[in-house]
């Protein structure tokens, strides 16, 4: 029995000791290999480096006239890293050498594997080597069963380009139920305005929400030749397209879109007449000046709240027109532009002026405080009234709150 | 352009250090280089070199303080400076120009636009230094 217990124990120190070995011999041939990876490419990468910069027609003449076996797992890394870094003529030339090495068939191969992670990186790497034959199979990788190959494949063809990268990709906008808009959404955005025109020609015949992430990647974009295109839509019958249309014609910056965009403050819908309040805010256009004062009477908050920030964005003459809307008989007018002048820092400018020596400056603060005062809106006078660091200010405050009368019902 | 120009290439990415250095290496220009903004600025005062390619996010001293301690050491204050980063933030890209960088170019970058962008700035007069 006694020899047994010990046999054993022999037994599981001999197996420790063998795990041991293993692991150790595992670490060391690891780090021995990484080493040589290391020094294969401070020895190669000047080469590649040369090839890129240089005019030469082929990388393997390049490298010597021959790639060895071992060679090649360090010059696809050396090549990958830099393309990730590198754009313009360098980068296709790097994109070149991947696919003069046949790194692309591999890649190609490898979008074939039974491991979906082996997919997932021959996608990404067909993107970063721009590889345009591989249009086809990326394309066809968007119907992958493992969500990490799908994204990766649309990124690769937003990589890749062109007008059989940016089909797929429309297509993958359709279908809500596999892909998240907003990534396919960024992807077509960020491929530029190489895509307008295939956005714009397929437009009709796409679903609404489609057509609506359409609208807003097309504002992204900033193409300025689709501006007129854009106008028409901001007649469309569906309330959702309108909105974006005036939302993407803001943010283009499309100042001949004013007119049509101040008819679109009037708009039956309210999320067309605060998409239009916002982007004629962007547009600084002082002639929407009276119509963004009458759309802070609007019923609905959001169109008041984009209306009295349009003002706001305007300059001294839309803070001119929130300060006259502080007399406004529709209590929301008001209190959108004492909201709005009091986070633009006007309201504590002008009381500052309480104390100036100038009689004209001391005047204008006083005229702000009490259009401020009558409004009913004394929230912020009441704060400064007691913590203004200038005690002039405070005791000018003050008198001017005490011998003020607020509206009944009005708050603070 | 002038070829015998020195020129100092700070960034805490090796890749992106061994490219540029290459790149300016083929037109013949002498490069330094600098794994951080410390280094880089050890480097930029002892060796006063012609033109600086920093970095923004690197370990020790950023580029953002990096280019005001340029700015501030009186051999230095009138050398170019090119900011390399991969913030393509407009806010940042302001804060780099307004803090004393000539130029900022962002990464994934076009080489070629890079070198044109340095040709140019070499070729610019410089201040009173």
């Amino acid at each position: 029995m006694y020899g047994i217990l010990i046999g054993a124990i022999y037994a599981i120190g001999l197996v420790f000791l063998l795990l041991t070995f293993v692991i150790v011999l595992n670490k060391g041939v690891r780090e021995a290999r990484a080493r040589r990876r290391r020094r294969r490419r401070l020895a190669l990468e000047p080469r590649v480096l040369r090839y890129a910069h240089g005019d030469a027609v082929s990388i393997i003449e390049a490298l010597g006239g021959s790639v060895s076996r071992t060679d090649r797992g360090v010059i696809e890394e050396i090549l990958l890293s830099h393309l990730e870094r590198v754009k313009g003529i360098e980068g296709e030339r790097l994109r070149g050498a991947l696919d003069q090495l046949h790194f692309v068939d591999d890649y190609l191969h490898q979008l074939q594997s039974g491991r979906w992670w082996t997919r997932a990186r021959a996608a990404e790497r067909l993107g970063l080597a721009g590889a345009v034959r591989a249009t086809g199979k990326l394309a066809h990788a968007l119907g992958d069963e493992s969500s990490e190959v799908r994204i990766r494949a649309a990124q690769a063809l937003g990589l890749v380009g062109g007008t059989a990268a940016v089909r797929p990709l429309i297509q993958a906008l359709r279908e809500q139920s596999r892909w998240s808009s907003i990534r396919i959404a960024d992807i077509l955005a960020g491929m530029g305005p190489r895509v307008v025109d295939d956005l714009v020609a397929h437009f009709p015949g796409l679903e609404l929400h489609a057509r609506v992430s359409v609208l807003d990647i097309l504002g992204r974009i900033r193409a300025p030749h689709v501006a007129p295109w854009l106008r028409a839509w901001l007649e469309d019958e569906e309330p959702d397209v309108r909105a974006r249309a005036c939302h993407a014609l803001g943010v283009l910056g499309d100042l001949e879109a004013k007119d049509a965009l101040r008819r679109a403050l009037k708009d039956a819908q309210w999320p067309v007449r605060a998409m239009a309040a916002k982007a004629l805010g962007r547009l600084r256009q002082i002639e929407a000046i009276p119509d963004l004062s009458e759309a802070l009477r609007d019923r609905e908050w959001w169109v008041r709240s984009n209306a009295a920030e349009a003002l706001r964005q305007m300059g001294p003459a839309g803070i001119q027109a929130l300060t006259r809307m502080l007399h406004d008989r529709d209590l929301f007018a008001r209190h959108q532009a004492v909201l709005k002048l009091e986070e633009a820092g006007v309201l504590d400018e002008k009381v500052a002026l309480l104390s100036a020596e100038d009689a004209r400056e001391r005047a204008a603060g006083e005229s702000l405080v009490q259009s401020f005062i009558e409004s009913g809106q004394i929230g912020r006078l009441l704060e400064l009234s007691v913590g203004h660091r200038d005690g002039g200010v405070r005791q000018r405050l003050k008198r001017l709150l005490q011998t003020a009368t607020p509206e009944p019902g009005a708050g603070g | 352009m002038r070829e015998d120009a020195r020129i100092l290439v700070i960034d805490d990415d090796p890749v992106v250090l061994r490219f540029v250095a290459s790149m300016l290496r083929e037109k013949n220009y002498h490069v330094l280089v600098a794994e951080d903004g410390d280094q880089g600025f050890r480097l930029a005062v002892r060796e006063l070199p012609d033109l600086i390619v920093t970095d923004l996010l690197m370990p020790y001293r950023d580029g953002f303080q990096l280019v005001r301690d340029l700015r501030r050491h009186q051999e230095l204050a009138h050398t170019p400076i090119i900011i390399l980063s991969m913030d393509d933030r407009e806010e940042n890209i302001v804060r780099g120009l307004e803090g004393g960088a000539d130029d900022y170019v962002v990464k994934p970058f076009n080489a070629r636009e890079l070198m044109a962008r340095i040709g140019k700035q070499l070729d610019r007069p410089r201040g009173p230094s």
